[in-house]
């Protein structure tokens, strides 16, 4: 009980403020729903909550993958050429430091408004901390080992599947942790934008509707999975660190 | 002098790069390769800086800029403050430390209505930005923390300084690095919070003219929104970058 409180003192926290201030201001719950409200909107409609956060999870997570996939392949590429890192670093850590979500309304533009784009938004914007990350790693090497591998005459090949890449997984699983809460924020802000389905769409469409409540609730799933991928990646961050380094 | 010549290579390779992505740019808009949907590089700057649509952008970027800041210097201050707080009293700190990651984990487009309420159309923006910045802080904060050396921890508990002044004067400066690192990488995510805030309602704004100009089709004016907010975030990020290299020298 007691480590509860030490862990949760802050989640309560916001629970009671929320109560409280419901409470006190007398909200109607279409303005302002209660903590209650929202609960009770959540256990009795399971089905519509479950169907949305399954679309929205497919498509953070394949675009995921693919972010990573593409931003893992294209640090690799620039490790084994320094002309082409050279070319295409400044360009990428450029991009990394504009704001991306403002990107979405143009690539939506471009690709149509459909679950397709959404997905290669989510690539698009998890391919940056893939990228950056990554190319550090593969770098990063311990002290001496590079000259090791090239006074017994390891090939360029060898040196990156067993030099540079083992090197490069840590940065690799701060990158997959980055990234998997940037996936699902994007692929919520697109579904909302675009209006097409999933949790982002549920929540559009409720607040026209004035169904606060849900509205609400689709916040709170949406928060609640962010998290859940928060801590599993930072788990998963650590077991990572803790094998290979 | 080879560091010369080698670090004038990576400026041509670097300058290379962007003329060949602006380049790419262009051709595809050219042709028209991707669709009516990609204007020309030359379209959408003749655009941006048509001397007729010079007061609407100006508008729009000091709007957005005067949210940005407001809600920086509160999400950093927040951030410091809270990790502060967390630091000097231990029981707090993994309580702080889940309570930081939900708030950053509340959905950008939910945090919106909910600032609607609390305070105002017009802060909305700063409302959203400062909650972005607040947990880039507060997280490198902590890790700069946890990196004072031991050795001088020993030292500071041997000569019985108290808490609060070993505080001050050691695990705070130790830590000014990666807060400045923070400080950086915050910057574009109190861009895009103060767009996404704007999206509610905010009378105007770089954000307000993304969203009108995606809904009703105003391509060349979409793309000049998203270009003067790509440089608007450059320009700071690159400050930023200075304000960190000064503090890595003096602090490190």
């Amino acid at each position: 009980m007691a480590r509860f409180f030490v862990l949760n003192w802050g989640i309560l926290l916001i629970l009671v403020a929320w109560e409280g201030w419901v409470a006190a201001n007398d909200f109607n719950p279409i303005v302002m729903p209660s903590p209650q409200g929202v609960f009770m909107d959540m256990i009795s409609n399971p089905g519509i909550y479950v169907e949305n956060t399954s679309v929205t999870l497919f498509v953070a997570a394949v675009g995921l993958a693919g972010g990573l996939a593409v931003g893992t392949g294209l640090a690799i590429l620039t490790w084994s050429s320094p002309l082409l890192s050279g070319i295409v670093s400044p360009t990428a850590v450029l991009f990394s430091s504009v704001p991306v979500v403002s990107l979405i309304p143009i690539i939506a533009r471009i690709l149509g408004y459909n679950m397709a784009t959404e997905i290669a938004i989510v690539v698009i914007i998890t391919f940056f901390p893939s990228f950056v990350f990554t190319t550090a790693g593969l770098r990063d090497l311990p002290h001496g080992s590079q000259d090791l591998f090239s006074v017994l005459g390891a090939s360029r090949r060898a040196t990156l599947r067993r030099l540079a890449l083992p090197a490069a997984v840590p940065n690799m699983a701060i990158a997959l942790r980055l990234a998997a809460a940037h996936a699902i924020l994007a692929a919520m802000i697109a579904e909302f934008l675009m209006g097409t389905t999933g949790l982002g769409y549920l929540f559009a469409v409720t607040k026209q509707e004035f169904l606060t409540e849900r509205a609400f609730g689709t916040s709170v799933v949406a928060t609640a999975i962010s998290v859940a991928a928060f801590l599993a990646t930072s788990l998963l961050e650590r077991r990572i660190r803790a094998r290979f380094t | 002098m080879p560091g010369a010549s080698s670090r004038l290579i990576a400026i041509a390779c670097g300058t290379a790069g962007l003329a060949g992505f602006f380049a790419l740019w262009q051709v595809i808009g050219h042709y028209q390769l991707a669709g009516l949907s990609w204007p020309p590089l030359t379209a959408v700057l003749q655009y941006l800086f048509d001397p007729d649509r010079h007061a609407l952008f100006l508008r729009a970027i000091d709007a957005t800029l005067r949210s940005t800041i407001a809600g920086y210097l509160i999400g950093a201050l927040t951030g410091i403050g809270l990790a502060s707080i967390a630091y000097t009293l231990p029981m707090l700190q993994r309580g702080s430390d889940r309570f930081a990651a939900v708030v950053n984990s509340i959905p950008s487009i939910a945090l919106g209505p909910i600032f609607l309420i609390l305070i105002s159309r017009e802060a909305t923006p700063a409302g959203v930005a400062s909650i972005h910045v607040f947990f880039i802080v507060y997280v490198s904060m902590n890790s700069g923390l946890a990196s004072t050396s031991q050795a001088h921890e020993d030292l500071f508990s041997a000569l019985g300084s108290s808490r609060l002044k070993r505080f001050l004067r050691l695990n705070f400066p130790s830590a000014v690095p990666a807060i400045a690192s923070g400080l950086r990488l915050s910057w574009p995510a109190a861009l895009i919070g103060a767009i996404i805030g704007e999206w509610f309602g905010a009378p105007r704004g770089i954000g307000i003219l993304i969203i009108n100009s995606m809904q009703n089709f105003q391509i060349n004016l979409l793309w000049s929104a998203v270009l003067l907010a790509a440089m608007a975030s450059l320009f700071f990020f690159g400050m930023l970058t200075l304000v960190e290299r000064a503090a890595y020298r003096r602090f490190r």
